[in-house]
């Protein structure tokens, strides 16, 4: 299987803590995988890692055959990686329009992708001359995902899309993720369960800063132990 | 409307009570007084507020408190002066100082150079230090035997002060020629080239990174080619420059240095943003004492090279004209005359201080606006300010864009000095006053809020000018004999006292946003 992306063994510090102490995910081209584990077990220092925000001393990442790890964040992202981190970060000074508008990375890119955007989430084409603060906290996180989408990404990185959400606007999100995901692959941190589950096909467990399990998602389903054991959930 | 009333209530009150108190300002003094007030606290403002944007440009995006920009005003002032006065220093610096910089131009070539390169670890960890070494000492050597026509600090008659004296009468000190005595022209040339080439390689070596650039740019050679070329014609052509200089119209002469210390200042930003400031953005306690030791370091070489004493900027010939004609009457009498003031209402207006320096003001306060609305840069910066790492994320050099955001803030300081040093002469603390208005522009407007910024700087000018003209005139008591006259201390006391109250008000000032 072809893996679009590839963490072999990173171990990245903050500050003087040691954050990630060997993590390994491996993402075949056009799945959804999920990073499952509890709060503060690392699955977010894995995405900012692999994005060079928190950069990883040791280990490799390898994106499209290419080790990415020691280039500065704004040249991986350039690579092809779209990121829509914890809490969306939507820019609140900046129009629903301009928001789309700076994620271009060649000029005319938004007009093109405008209509697949819109076509994904409907609401933002009536809100764009709305500033990025007043949008809810649902629009927000179209928005965030949107935005990734501007630019043309092979991979998005996102970060608990269903954080704070209202079960009506999960499902909706859901939907357009799966939608996305046809198009391009998606490694995304939940630490809701269902919506991981129904989403992904492959999963990491990440624990103390180590991945620990890997696998199908279908397969670790039925595996009450370890979800009980790493997830703490039913 | 109505609800944006209700939530900026306070707001709407604290601005309507200084409109109030204008008023009241304009009821204790004749029509043509105020309007002259007006103007002065117009112009004061438009120059704290080319302090104050840059700085709060900087500050919003770089979270760097760049406590040199005062510093920066002034060498902006010094440097217009320079080339205004001086023409032929400028043209003889002009050849070294391409020579010195053509060296980065070739940036994209380095990181070539230095994988054919094979060292040991530690020969790689001295190498670039060693590079900037030699290439400081070759400079040491070179720079004070290449011959430069300059002024001299100790002997009065050809002092910045004569020279500025003579030359606001329209006469110009002869100056002698300077020739190469102590070194060969080649190989003062040849040297600078090479000093330039070599401490450009080190300080590239210095900041690499794992991965390198694996291809030339011709833009880098172009750019490299055309300054060698362009440093050859200002050398071969540097008699008849500075004869060109000394014969044109003041006016183009005066937009001629105020370019040159905006470019500068821009170059000065970039150079100060790149080297100093980089390597301590999570030290902020560091970059305070960087900047302020900066300030007082840029103040002692200022002192070095002009000399303590003060001195004026003469006007250019659009703003110095007098005779019978004058003051003009109307604007089309002043375009005719050049006259240096113009009757409003009775009262004396003149003109480069009180009406160019705010139109000015305005027109680069419409260009920033414009810039952060309604660009891609703009948009950048408007993100960055809020959350750089995001922008980062989505694939933006935010560390080009922190560069050109210092080095457009130094600019603006620089511009502002070189339009001051006309009205308000030149002086090595010119730059420290107006820095204190400036902050407290910034905290009465808002820290990070560009309107607020603009709004601050014209209530401190107008603040300062009003009190000014009251100690003047006296401000008579209501049903008492008294006439209250404001003493010149009261002056800088004022701002720093509507500062408290409006701050006591609105904590995050006028236009500031809550955190």
């Amino acid at each position: 299987m072809e893996h679009i992306l590839e963490v072999q063994n990173i171990h990245t510090f903050i500050g003087q803590y040691h954050i990630l102490q060997g993590v390994d995910v491996r993402v075949p081209k056009g799945s959804i995988t999920a990073l499952l584990g509890r709060n503060g077990a690392g699955k977010t220092t894995t995405l900012k890692s692999i994005l060079g925000l928190t950069p990883p001393r040791e280990g490799k990442v390898i994106f499209e055959g290419r080790e990415v790890r020691g280039m500065k964040s704004f040249d991986i992202a350039a690579q092809g990686i779209g990121f829509v981190p914890e809490h969306r970060a939507i820019f609140r000074d900046l129009t629903v329009e301009e928001n789309l508008k700076i994620a271009e990375r060649v000029k005319g890119e938004y007009l093109r992708k405008r209509d697949f955007i819109f076509n994904l989430f409907p609401d933002l084409s009536r809100l764009i001359a709305l500033s990025g603060a007043s949008l809810s906290g649902g629009q927000q996180q179209m928005l965030a995902i949107a935005r990734a989408l501007v630019a043309d990404n092979r991979l998005l990185l996102i970060d608990e899309p269903s954080e704070g959400l209202a079960p009506v606007i999960i499902e909706h999100m859901m939907a357009a993720i799966r939608q996305l995901s046809q198009d391009s692959t998606v490694v995304l941190v939940e630490q809701n369960f269902l919506v991981a589950s129904q989403l992904a096909e492959n999963y990491v467990i990440i624990e103390e800063g180590h991945s620990v399990k890997a696998g199908a998602m279908k397969d670790l389903v039925n595996d009450k132990a370890t979800i009980h054991r790493y997830l703490g959930a039913a | 409307m109505n609800t944006f009333l209700r939530k900026n209530l306070v707001l709407t009150i604290t601005l309507s009570v200084i409109v109030g108190l204008f008023a009241a300002a304009a009821q204790g003094m004749e029509s043509k007084d105020f309007v002259i007030t007006l103007l002065r606290g117009l112009s004061v403002g438009s120059l704290t507020f080319l302090v104050a944007s840059g700085f709060s440009l900087i500050f919003g995006l770089l979270d760097v408190l760049n406590l040199a920009h005062g510093t920066l005003f002034m060498i902006g002032a010094y440097i217009g002066w320079t080339v205004f006065v001086r023409p032929d220093t400028f043209v003889d610096l002009l050849t070294p100082f391409i020579l010195t910089v053509s060296g980065f131009a070739l940036r994209d070539v380095y990181p070539l150079l230095s994988d054919r390169i094979r060292l040991g670890l530690r020969m790689r960890r001295i190498l670039p230090w060693a590079l900037i070494l030699v290439s400081v000492i070759l400079f040491s050597v070179i720079l004070p035997r290449y011959p430069i026509s300059i002024w001299s600090v100790e002997n009065y008659g050809q002092s910045p002060v004569t020279f500025a004296f003579m030359a606001d009468q329209a006469t110009r000190l002869p100056t002698v020629n300077a020739a190469f005595e102590e070194i060969a022209a080649p190989l003062a040339l040849g040297g600078l080239l090479l000093a330039s080439l070599i401490g450009a390689f080190g300080i590239s070596l210095l900041g690499q990174t794992v991965q390198s650039a694996s291809r030339i740019s011709w833009k880098n050679l172009v750019g490299f080619i055309l300054l060698l070329i362009v440093a050859g014609l200002t050398f071969i052509f540097n008699e008849s420059l500075t004869g060109f200089l000394l014969g044109i119209n003041s006016n183009w002469l005066f937009l001629i240095s105020v370019l040159v210390a905006v470019a500068c200042g821009v170059g000065l930003g970039a150079l100060m943003e790149a080297t100093l400031i980089r390597p301590l953005y999570s030290r902020p306690i560091y970059q305070l004492m960087l900047t302020l030791g900066m300030s007082a370091i840029g103040i002692e070489m200022v002192r070095a090279v002009w000399g303590r004493p003060e001195f004026v900027m003469p006007k250019p010939a659009l703003f110095n004209g007098s005779g019978d004609s004058c003051p003009a009457v109307t604007f089309a009498d002043w375009w005719n005359h050049h006259c240096s003031t113009i009757l409003l209402l009775d009262g004396r207006v003149r003109i480069y201080n009180e009406i160019f320096i705010p139109i000015i003001g305005l027109i680069v306060l419409i260009s920033i606006w414009i810039l952060l609305q309604r660009t891609r840069l703009g948009m950048i910066i408007r993100a960055g300010v809020q959350d750089r790492e995001m922008v980062e994320a989505l694939g933006i050099n935010v560390q080009r864009v922190f560069t050109m955001v210092f080095a457009l803030g130094v600019g603006l300081a620089a511009l502002g000095g070189a339009l001051a040093a006309p009205s308000m002469g030149l002086s090595n603390g010119m730059g420290e006053s107006l820095f204190l208005n400036a902050l407290i522009a910034l905290a009465i407007g808002g820290l990070t809020n560009y309107p607020g910024a603009a709004l601050g700087s014209v209530l401190v000018g107008l603040i300062q000018q009003f009190i000014i003209k009251y100690g003047q005139i006296g401000i008579a008591i209501p049903f008492t004999d008294i006439v209250f006259k404001p003493t010149p201390p009261l002056v800088p006391a004022s701002t720093v006292l509507m500062m408290v109250i409006i701050l006591l008000i609105l904590p995050n000032g006028l236009l500031g946003k809550k955190e």
